[in-house]
């Protein structure tokens, strides 16, 4: 499995560094940890390439390369990398230019497979996408935003799972609230709730929701083969039937104490677009940290 | 859906998102195409406009690439019928597009040099450890500088200086305080004010000296311009050092062990060396080429002489001048040159300065009054939006064929697109002090609108009693 933690300043993106790291160990996944630094407008940016340059010239950091070494102080601290990469600390030197405005840092990982910390610049969506697409990640981890255009791009046109992890708070103990319907992505959902459970060190609310009287016996089956695999793997978990509205009730029922898990919508792109989704619907108005699953 | 992927549609739609206003110029383009011509607009003038507006919505919402924009300009001159392939050709290349490619390699050579610790120990020798003589040091070093080797120039090399200073001061160059936003101001502010002082300061002043000779209204030597200018340069030194002194008053009064640091710094380079010194006296041979020289042989061929003096002496290769010149703004400034020629030539800007000043005349009632709006305001306004060298390149045939004194009306265009105090893509140097992460957008706006006013009424008294009496 390959891992994008998507990370923006020393201010807000600790939680979210934290999370992703806690995934990624567990899974022992290649990471990348990603800082997307300011659009720089095409009328400036060969005078701000040469003003960078000098900088470093009277050795002052460029912009962003901060970020990564709090970045690197943060996998040193929580020991993420190797004793022999990090015996001399950060050091922009490290810091490889691989072109089209691409920076990046290769480190050893001691808990995951491989480790890299890049620096690129540009708009945020643009630059997540294109990583995702040429490296081919199959989770991209990111902080909340209260963009509501954020969310929707970040649903329609990044083609990995995706973890939000919104308002996460260390101190809180966090329950699982795997959404589980017919949806083309429930089974990978399923799956990717038991790896977070297991991360976390957390339980599991399987919940079903429906608008129908009676609770079918599709939706019976779902919940239970979930309730199987979590058995299955040591990750206690609870079976719930709920009726309402799934955006709603889903909402209702996670509050600000559960990571809440979804498959992706089974609509076509285009009809996701023009109507969006129930995801993308979750995602715009959630106050916990949140994955989709693809 | 027919037979296409997921995946190729939501790339499509990934497209169609970030090209939006590519789209949306493309149906105002043939919409314009099909509305009747207005009365007293020739058919080409029509055409021109449409070009205009098209490239405008482009270069503000940066949806493609600014070449893109530049060969989309030429592409729809020739398409749409405004000139013939040679006209359009002929109109893209001038001494004004020369000077400014010659302009932005020679700054590339100076900046290879490494002269900007040079220039940090030169500010502090001047200013010492007194905060506030350091900020007024910045502004004027700034602003004299870069009324000769441009301020984008003159930006990237104070940057680390100002940087440097902040982190001897013990301060962390990653957290912002009053004293980097004055110390980043100060460079931004003052690049700004001093590129009104040569033709060199700006690519703009360049494009507008083009315009008065190419239109037959005037011939601008670089020694006229500076007579013009100067004064109002030296009288805003003061000006913007106190605004911002007062707006972003630091706790640290003086920076002593922050000087200091700086002096050790910089003694570790030793003396000038054999190439600075050498490059230092070709920039002043250039400087003085533009004086005498360019009335006759023109400012873009002075400027070329000075990078092939730098080349021929191997103080700089090609492939640096290759790898860090601009060619994609140099390739916009040619293009909205050719674009502004025709529309002088199609009479589009005769016609859209004769709309606005029947129109704004219902307003203010006095045809001078709307003149100096148009001019100050309305280029003031757009350089904040756009870009200072676009305005003057899109605006400057409209306000000169608004009849009056078009040098007069010239001079006033070209010095309030330097008013590039409110937004971070009014300027290069704008730019600059807002990649460093401690500039956030808003900050333009707490000294900026003062700025901009005061250098409005600035200019109105330049050019109520300074401009008369060199008797243009």
């Amino acid at each position: 499995m390959k891992i994008l933690i998507g990370i923006s300043s020393k201010k807000y993106s600790e939680p979210t560094l934290d999370v992703g790291m806690r995934i990624a160990s567990i899974l022992n996944s290649s990471t990348t940890i990603l800082d997307v630094g300011e659009k720089i407008n095409e009328f400036s940016y060969k005078d701000v390439s040469i003003a960078n340059e000098l900088m470093e010239s009277w050795d002052l950091d460029r912009p962003g390369v901060d970020v990564l070494e709090w970045a690197y102080n943060y996998l040193q601290k929580e020991n993420y990398i190797t004793k022999s990469s990090n015996d001399s600390g950060f050091s922009k030197n490290l810091l490889v230019d691989k072109g089209n405005g691409r920076s990046e840092v290769f480190l050893k990982g001691s808990a995951v497979k491989n480790l890299s910390l890049i620096l690129r610049n540009g708009d945020i969506i643009e630059e997540l996408r294109d990583e995702v697409q040429s490296f081919n990640y199959d989770l991209t981890i990111i902080g909340g935003s209260g963009k509501r255009s954020m969310a929707h791009d970040l649903v329609q046109y990044i083609d990995s799972s995706i973890f939000v992890v919104n308002n996460f708070n260390r101190k809180q103990t966090y329950r699982i609230l795997l959404a589980v319907d017919d949806s083309e992505g429930n089974k990978k959902a399923v799956k990717f709730a038991v790896r977070v459970a297991q991360a976390f060190n957390i339980e599991v609310d399987i919940v079903s929701i429906t608008n129908e009287k009676r609770v079918s016996e599709k939706f019976h089956s779902y919940s239970h083969r979930a309730e199987k695999m979590m058995r299955r793997t040591g990750v206690k978990s609870k079976v719930r039937f709920v009726k309402g509205d799934l955006v709603d009730t889903l909402l209702d029922v996670a509050g600000n104490n559960h990571i809440i898990v979804m498959g992706r919508s089974s609509q076509s792109p285009l009809s996701k677009f023009f109507l969006g989704s129930k995801p993308l619907a979750v995602m715009e108005s959630c106050n916990c940290p949140m994955v989709i699953v693809k | 859906m027919f037979g296409f992927s997921d995946r190729s549609i939501s790339n499509l739609l990934f497209w169609i998102t970030r090209k939006k206003w590519l789209i949306l110029s493309f149906l105002l383009s043939i919409s314009f195409f099909y509305f009747p011509t207005p009365d007293g607009l020739s058919s080409e003038g029509h055409r021109t406009l449409i070009i205009v507006i098209v490239a405008l919505s482009l270069i503000v919402s940066e949806t493609i690439p600014l070449p893109a924009v530049a060969m989309l300009i030429l592409i729809m001159e020739v398409v749409l019928g405004v000139d013939t392939p040679d006209g359009v050709a002929s109109s893209f290349m001038s001494d004004a597009v020369l000077f400014i490619m010659g302009s932005l390699m020679l700054a590339v050579s100076i900046v290879h040099q490494g002269l900007d610790k040079r220039l940090a120990l030169l500010v502090i020798t001047i200013t010492g450890n007194k905060t506030w003589r350091i900020v007024l040091g910045f502004v004027t070093i700034s602003a004299l500088l870069s009324s000769f080797i441009g301020e984008h120039t003159v930006g990237a090399m104070m940057l680390p200086v100002a940087l440097a200073l902040i982190r001897n001061a013990g301060l962390d160059t990653g957290k912002a305080t009053k004293l980097s936003s004055v110390l980043l101001f100060s460079i931004a502010y003052g690049c700004a004010i001093g590129s009104i002082g040569t033709p060199s300061g700006g690519g703009r002043n360049a494009i507008m000296i083009g315009y008065l000779a190419e239109f037959g209204m005037a011939e601008i030597s670089y020694l006229d311009w500076i007579k013009m200018t100067y004064p109002m340069l030296i009288l805003e030194i003061p000006i913007v050092s106190l605004i911002l002194w007062r707006t972003f008053t630091p706790s640290q009064k003086t920076m002593d062990s922050s000087v200091r640091k700086l002096k050790v710094q910089v003694a570790k380079k030793g003396k000038l060396n054999a190439n600075q010194i050498m490059a230092i006296g070709i920039f002043i041979l250039v400087f003085l080429g533009w004086i005498f020289f360019s009335p006759i042989f023109g400012l873009g061929t002075v400027a070329l002489s000075g990078v092939f003096l730098y080349l021929s002496f191997g103080l700089i290769n090609w492939k640096e001048i290759n790898r860090n010149t601009n060619w994609g703004v140099i390739l916009l400034f040619g293009s909205a040159i050719s674009l502004g020629i025709q529309m002088k030539e199609t009479g589009a800007a005769f016609w859209v300065a004769g709309q606005t000043l029947t129109y704004l005349e219902i307003i203010f009632q006095d045809v001078e009054i709307v003149r100096w709006f148009v001019s100050v305001i309305v280029t003031g306004l757009l350089t904040n939006l756009l870009s200072s060298a676009a305005t003057v390149a899109v605006l400057g045939p409209i306000v000169l064929d608004m009849g009056g004194n078009p040098v007069i009306t010239g001079f006033m265009t070209s010095i309030a697109s330097a008013f590039a105090y409110l937004t971070v893509v009014a300027s290069p140097t704008c730019m600059i002090i807002h990649s460093t992460g401690l500039i956030t957008a808003s900050d333009y706006f707490k000294a900026g609108w003062k700025l901009f006013i005061i250098s409005v009424f600035l200019l109105l008294i330049v050019s109520l009693f300074y401009w008369p009496s060199l008797s243009l």
